[in-house]
């Protein structure tokens, strides 16, 4: 047995293309371990040395848990505060300590914002130490190591530092020594009474950091704190919030590991379908020598096993090199990552055993499962296989598959249709929608082979005469064979073509929001990326007020409250201006006009889900002010911004403190000119450098940019399985110009050139690619439009086919054939004439 | 080896020297053709020099290993010589390039080799005119319709391969090689695999395109049945040319065979 093996793994060659298909999918999925370990392991390497300045930290406690990816809105204390706990017995230093946004900016007066990391600003800490210099006085800053290096600042330097109410030069009097903060990109500390005025308010301070004496342990000093702090107040060891925050960063990163695992799997089952066809390829082709071992007295089970023996062995070393691969894959991946805007601690890659023996157990498991069928079908080869040399079975499709392919494909579709039109629920409905859809595909797909290769052929067959013609024939001789090599391919197309789809159709939808229903000439937003500078300072919109050439106001807030140990989150509006500058249905004006300071505005499916109407009392959790009973004044349906509850501004005032403003909306005053008005509203604002004035196409712009930034990376990986799917084409081929030896000699000898031999196969190569192409486009389009449907009631209103761009991917990707042929056609011309023909297999 | 002639013999020897007149459809100028290298080289071709003349049927017999299948892929140009000159018509084959070659194959000659002769995409008709539409012609109808009728495959002409008999896909073979009136047909051991009845049928077709349409066939065979339809047989052994048999019969072919050993 071992010996058969050894025999059958001479001709690896022919087994490149499945081992590279299984070493890009395992690259996937190693590359995803690696990825997730070294996120983890960065965090808790900065949480490790980020406990060092104090033991124990006094706050004010969360009114209700945190969303799971931030964390929760804590008050400010009051000043006096600090007298209460300096009573407490055993501290040995205890400060205030006042954080908030501040941007450095570098020599060139560009704002300093890297990976999209907060930008933070605090007050001097005792426990801070310094590389060089000495702790900052008024007028003056220490900067982190990392931004003076990377920026190249020094003690002495003059640098502007931008704040949520305006900008101030100070002079560099320190870097520290630690280099940043888990969850700052930079960070800039001033005295207490400048970081008070810049990032605090008066009487006001965010937190009291105490450090005990070596008598008392941390635990009884915050014991002994605690027990005389007010109820709103709580003291927790340093250590507690450096975890929480670590466990916060990480929770926001946690749907990485499964998405990128979910497009791991994809490349794996692509990778699958590839090997299963390879080494149904394989099985037809040594029928004989199959049948000749069966004579000789091989039993079907070991017929069996020497097939599975051989996947298992291409799976093992392919995998292991896919494991290797994945070292960089990690890197790539992180890389993407951070493009994102997705914030992670600098660290090396962190490569476990997991990671290899997942990628293994993934990569062997996908090729001898895959190998499976067409391992039984070896252990059907009869003995008398071996007497006559049918080396090539040539598989007609049968018409028969045709009734349960469309009933399943159509049931899958119906399911799907059920799913997002929310008839059925979601997730189940689309799941077996579209496995329901995969199956029926898989049973129509060689049904159409033929008949879709003779149509794509045709364009070609004029261009390039006979070797397209005889390419044609080619593809459409062995339809199942041609339909698994293009199942791949339809794959990766398919996913690709469904981001597209959705990309398109979010982006009309933000268009079509901008376009229709905003009537603000201008819209104030905070510049960067969301929760980096929390929002604009409340000046903002009084400035705008006093802006001559503005009609009219309207602002908009944001914060979380806590329904029954969830977080939701809410917007304040004024209900009086926010319908002249977003236009909403006639039903949600009515909610609107309704709405007073101590009531609540609810999404009419929200209500429908918790059964509430007009009148109910909603239990709403305020940090500063605890569980407070709101009535529902009206149900909407359409709000300016995406939000289910909706309060007043006033209300807002009332139950927060914190005083940033989300967004503020800008309907400029009658008769005034466009151009000249909004200059003049920038020049009021260019003091405020986090407040971006944008009109509505540069708030278009940058909808659609974020759009991009989130479902580029996505496309690019799924490219991935487009390119397994290509070097399935190429290994298709490649198998059956081997198998078809005889017949391409045959041909050169009757006047066929190398060029037309070339062609021939180029042609069958983009005979298959565009075959699995427009299988892909039509899943595209099913997937496409049921996604879409599925987020509709997350403001994805639109369905945009983009035409141009599915035509180009599938040009793109058919095109791409000529790619996958250039190996086998290479290895076809080569063929010495007599050797094929007279080629014994 | 001396030559032992009939007085019949003789004349029609002399008269095929006579005949020399006329170029022949192809010949071989001393080929040496040799495989392998070193310890384990193996002299296929010993230096050969013969003349196919024009509108002659001629048989190639040998034992195998005699070096019959070389020269015949010499002939045709696919396969190279080791030294010495192929010719077809005037052309020396060794200094054309592979383009030319293949070029040469599809325009001047024709091919009916043993098994895979036929494309198993194609119907009989589309391998029929395979070498033209390679070249981008179209086929004379009324040729290929008489060559259809000789060989007799009218109602087959749809099938493919597969749905044709081994006498029915060499029938195939053997219009196609007729179909673009190439200057000599090459014929690799045509009846080896076909059963007495249709190797008789497909050697009477030959036959014909000779008698009728005045077609140059060249054919390698070790049966002497296959044979004694040629108009010369020459014997092959060892690399060299041993012998040759104008208008042969069975038994004296048979005769041949066994005196070389075959």
């Amino acid at each position: 047995m071992a010996r058969l093996v050894r025999a059958a793994l001479t001709r690896t060659g022919r087994l490149i293309g499945i081992a590279l298909a299984v070493t890009l999918a395992v690259s996937l999925v190693s590359g995803t371990f690696i990825l997730t370990d070294t996120i983890a392991s960065a965090f808790q390497a900065a949480t490790a040395s980020s406990t060092s300045t104090s033991d124990i930290v006094v706050r004010a406690t969360a009114g209700f848990t945190a969303q799971a990816n931030s964390l929760p809105e804590r008050e400010p204390l009051p000043e006096s505060l600090l007298a209460t706990v300096a009573a407490v017995p055993g501290i040995q230093a205890m400060w205030a300590t006042v954080q908030g946004y501040a941007a450095m900016t570098d020599k060139s007066g560009k704002v300093i914002a890297p990976d999209g990391l907060p930008t933070v600003g605090t007050s001097w800490a005792p426990g801070d130490i310094l590389d060089v210099g000495r702790a900052p006085h008024r007028g003056e800053v220490a900067i982190d190591l990392t931004t003076a290096r990377r920026y190249h600042l020094h003690v002495g330097d003059n640098i502007r530092i931008l704040f949520q109410g305006g900008a101030q030069n100070f002079t560099i009097a320190g870097v520290l020594r630690r280099t940043v903060d888990i969850v700052a990109a930079t960070k800039a500390i001033f005295d207490p009474n400048t970081a008070t005025q810049w990032l605090g308010q008066k009487g006001e301070v965010d937190a009291i950091a105490v450090r005990a004496q070596p008598s008392a342990t941390p635990a009884t000093l915050r014991a002994r704190i605690n027990a005389i702090l007010p109820s709103r107040f709580e003291a927790v060891t340093a250590r507690q919030v450096a975890d929480e925050a670590a466990q916060s960063w990480t929770k926001s990163l946690g749907f990485l590991t499964p998405g990128l695992l979910l497009l791991a799997g994809v490349a794996l089952i692509v990778g699958a379908l590839l090997i299963g066809n390879t080494f149904s390829i394989l099985v037809g082709q040594r029928t004989r020598e199959l049948g000749l071992l069966r004579a000789l007295g091989a039993s079907p089970g070991q017929l069996r096993r020497l097939v599975l023996a051989e996947a298992t062995a291409v799976g093992i070393s392919a995998s292991l090199a896919g494991v290797a691969i994945g070292l960089g894959a990690a890197h790539g991946m992180l890389a993407l990552v951070r493009g994102v805007g997705l914030s992670i601690p600098t660290s090396s890659v962190v490569f476990r055993i997991h990671s290899a023996v997942a990628g293994v157990v993934c990569g062997v498991a996908a090729t001898t499962v895959a190998a499976f069928l067409p391992a039984r079908r070896a252990t059907l080869v009869s003995p008398v296989a071996a007497l006559n040399g049918s080396a090539t079975r040539s598989e007609r499709a049968r018409a028969a598959r045709i009734g349960p392919g469309a009933v399943t494909t159509l049931a899958g579709a119906t399911m799907l249709a059920a799913g997002s039109t929310h008839a059925l629920p979601t997730l189940v409905a689309t799941g077996v929608g579209v496995a329901g859809v995969l199956i029926g595909l898989a049973l129509l797909l060689p049904v159409l082979a033929g008949p879709v290769a003779y149509a794509i052929g045709a364009p070609l067959v004029r261009l390039f005469g006979q070797p397209a013609a005889l390419a044609r024939q080619n593809a459409m001789r062995n339809p199942r064979r041609t339909a698994a090599t293009a199942a791949a391919l339809m794959i990766g197309i398919g996913l690709v073509g469904v981001i597209a789809i959705v990309t398109a159709s979010m982006k009309a939808s933000a268009t079509a929001a901008v376009r229709q229903t905003l009537r603000a000439d201008l819209v104030v937003m905070t510049s960067g990326t969301p929760g980096s500078s929390g929002g604009l300072p409340p000046s903002v919109a009084d400035r705008l007020r006093h802006t001559p050439e503005v009609g009219l106001v309207s602002e908009i807030r944001a914060g979380q409250w806590g329904l029954g140990g969830a977080t939701e989150t809410l917007l304040a509006i004024d209900p009086a201006t926010v319908t002249d500058m977003h236009e909403v249905d006639a039903a949600s004006m009515a909610a609107v006009h309704q709405l007073d300071d101590t009531g609540v505005l609810v999404r009419d499916t929200v209500a429908e889900h918790h059964r509430w109407k007009i009148g109910d009392l909603v239990p709403m959790t305020f940090a500063r002010t605890g569980t407070r009973r709101l009535p529902i004044r009206g149900l909407f349906s359409t709000m300016a911004v995406r939000t289910d509850y909706v309060i007043s501004l006033k209300a807002f005032a009332v139950n927060y403190a914190q005083p940033l403003i989300l967004a503020v909306d800008v309907k400029l005053a009658k008769g005034v000119t466009p151009g000249l008005a909004e200059a003049n509203v920038r020049r009021a604002m260019s003091d405020l450098p986090v407040a971006k004035v944008m009109d509505r196409s540069q708030l278009l712009a940058s909808q659609q940019a974020q759009i991009d930034k989130y479902l580029s990376p996505v496309a690019a990986l799924l490219g991935l399985a487009v390119l397994i799917g290509l070097l399935g084409i190429a290994n298709a081929l490649a198998l059956s110009i081997h198998e078809r030896t005889r017949e391409l000699g045959l041909l050169r000898a009757v006047g066929m050139a190398r060029t037309q031999l070339r062609a021939m196969i180029r042609c069958e190569a983009v005979i298959i690619a565009g075959f699995g192409s427009l299988a892909g486009l039509g899943l595209a389009l099913g997937f496409g439009w049921a996604s879409v449907s599925a987020v509709h009631d997350l403001g994805v209103t639109e369905l945009v086919v983009p035409v141009g761009q599915l035509a180009m991917l599938v040009a793109a990707a058919t095109a791409a054939g000529l790619l996958a042929a250039i190996v086998p056609a290479r290895r076809a011309a080569n063929l010495q004439v007599l050797d094929a023909i007279r080629d014994s297999h | 080896m001396t030559m032992l002639m009939t007085a019949p013999e003789l004349v029609e020897s002399w008269a095929r020297m006579t005949a020399k007149a006329t170029t022949p459809a192809a010949r071989t100028v001393n080929a040496v053709k040799i495989h392998g290298r070193g310890n384990t080289s193996v002299r296929a071709l010993d230096g050969v020099s013969v003349e196919l003349e024009q509108n002659r049927f001629t048989a190639i017999m040998g034992p195998s290993g005699s070096g019959k299948s070389t020269l015949m892929h010499c002939l045709a140009g696919l396969d190279t010589l080791s030294s010495g000159q192929v010719y077809v018509g005037d052309k020396e084959l060794g200094t054309l390039s592979e383009r030319a070659l293949t070029k040469l194959r599809r325009d001047r000659l024709g091919f009916i080799f043993q098994a895979y002769n036929l494309l198993p995409t194609l119907t009989a008709a589309e391998n029929i005119t395979l070498p033209l539409a390679l070249a981008g012609r179209s086929a004379d109808p009324l040729w290929l319709e008489l060559v259809i009728d000789v060989v007799g495959l009218g109602d087959r002409l749809s099938h493919r391969p597969s749905e044709l008999s081994g006498g029915e896909q060499l029938r195939v073979a053997a219009a196609r090689a007729l179909v673009s009136r190439p200057e000599i047909i090459f014929a690799d051991e045509p009846t080896g695999s076909l059963d007495s009845r249709a190797g008789g049928s497909l050697l009477n077709f030959l036959r014909r395109a000779v008698d009728d349409f005045g077609q140059t066939i060249v054919m390698v065979t070790h049966d002497p049945v296959a044979a004694s339809f040629a108009d010369r047989i020459v014997f092959l052994a060892d690399g060299r040319i041993v012998d040759e048999m104008f208008e042969p019969s069975v038994g004296r072919a048979v005769e041949h065979m066994k005196y070389l050993g075959g």
